[in-house]
């Protein structure tokens, strides 16, 4: 279960439904680990249509509800005999529709000798929304960022200074937070991160590269 | 033109009748679902039409032409997606709030141009929990926050609004009310622990 949650302001924009569409894919896939957040989310979607109750309403044109008439034949209610319904726990469903097949299939880009990068596009233009991809035992050279990260742990688990995380589990980083994730020993971890600008790193050995790290989003 | 009336609902009044949650306007969705029924179509149509217009122009984002396209693209979706409604696990008016919040969210991506393969939906899925003790919580949930929601301070009411109505993120709620974010943030903490919402970690 995870231990490591967003707090109640991102949850709220959440749930009315502010967030950039990389983001709220992030907090989105926590959710699929985690009964907590989606309880408050739930509550927290109730608050907002309490407030939608309350809303001074805006008359609507006669036509326009006999133009909705009009269209309901062309769209019959549809069936929900076989709903789908979201597994909670396997690789949450909106990262799939962003990949065709596994994590095996996609395409990664070798970063470190235990850091791979795997790109998926959100269409969000202002987020880079990314699979990191570290070797059993591996570690991520000590970075800082020029922006904000979100992290989501989705195998594997990884430590750093601050503590340590696993399936499920969601970070947000702010700018200048400094840190070099190490996988845990036993298994590649694979992570979502979600960058409004790029990494940084601040160790003589990996600084040369910074000038090639640049922002993917899309 | 003739202007449909706001039709005084009683949505939010339901009594415990043999432990089931039944309102006007679950019955409603139940008679489309069941027998699409046009005349339960028409009332859910002129409750709440007028609040989904208002929903899209709040923060005055949309003009009124595609406030009136949002106010038919929802009341479209409410029609089709019927049968995914559950009265047991949600009350009718926080369902049609969600389709209506992800047709906005939806709508302004693609005003603003957007190529995703995401859509809204994929983003709230329907994945609560079929615990029969969650399932209680769920349908008073709306019933006790609506109660609670009186009782709130005019200005954590105001941010509230702006987040959830204007769609503003707390740091543009900040901005727009000249208040440090800080202070937003804790107006919004304190109103939903007022609002007795559920955190636990």
């Amino acid at each position: 279960m995870a231990k490591f949650h967003p707090e109640l302001d991102l949850l709220t924009e959440h749930a009315a439904g502010n967030l950039p569409l990389a983001q709220a894919a992030c907090v989105s896939a926590h959710m699929n680990y985690c009964e907590q957040c989606r309880r408050t989310s739930s509550q927290l979607q109730a608050l907002g249509s309490v407030l939608f109750g309350n809303l001074q309403g805006v008359p609507v044109g006669e036509a326009q509800l006999d133009a909705v008439l009009a269209r309901l034949d062309d769209e019959p209610p549809l069936s929900y005999a076989n709903a789908r319904r979201e597994t909670a726990g396997r690789t949450p469903a909106i990262l799939q529709r962003l990949m065709s097949g596994d994590f095996s299939d996609l395409a990664w880009k070798k970063i470190t000798s235990s850091l791979s990068i795997s790109y998926l596009k959100t269409g969000d233009p202002n987020y880079e929304f990314a699979l990191y991809h570290i070797k059993a035992g591996g570690r991520i050279p000590e970075h800082t960022h020029r922006g904000s990260e979100m992290t989501l742990v989705l195998e594997g688990g990884f430590s750093d200074a601050d503590g340590s995380y696993h399936q499920g589990d969601f970070l947000l980083r702010e700018p200048s937070d400094v840190h070099a994730p190490t996988a845990v020993q036993s298994e590649d971890c694979i992570c979502l991160a979600v960058l409004d600008a790029p990494l940084k790193f601040t160790s003589w050995k990996y600084r040369w590269m910074n000038p090639f790290l640049q922002l993917r989003p899309g | 033109m003739t202007v449909v009336d706001q039709v005084e609902g009683t949505g939010g009044d339901w009594q415990q009748g043999g432990g089931r949650r039944t309102d006007e306007w679950s019955e409603c969705l139940t008679l489309i679902a069941a027998n699409q029924d046009r005349a339960a179509f028409t009332r859910l149509f002129r409750h709440f039409a007028p609040l989904i217009k208002a929903f899209a122009l709040a923060g005055s984002s949309l003009s009124a032409s595609v406030a009136d396209e949002l106010v038919q693209e929802v009341m479209l979706k409410v029609w089709q997606k019927a049968g995914a409604f559950n009265p047991d696990k949600a009350a009718a008016s926080t369902w049609v709030y969600t389709i209506a919040r992800n047709c906005r969210t939806d709508m302004f991506r693609r005003l603003q141009k957007f190529d995703t393969p995401l859509a809204e939906e994929d983003v709230f899925p329907d994945q609560e929990s079929e615990e029969p003790f969650a399932l209680l919580q769920g349908r008073r949930t709306r019933e006790r926050i609506r109660e609670l929601m009186a009782t709130l301070p005019p200005d954590q009411v105001q941010i509230l609004a702006k987040v959830y109505m204007e769609g503003k993120s707390h740091a543009e709620a900040a901005a727009e009310l000249d208040l440090p974010l800080g202070t937003v943030k804790s107006r919004v903490r304190l109103a939903i622990q007022k609002l007795q919402i559920q955190i636990d970690r």
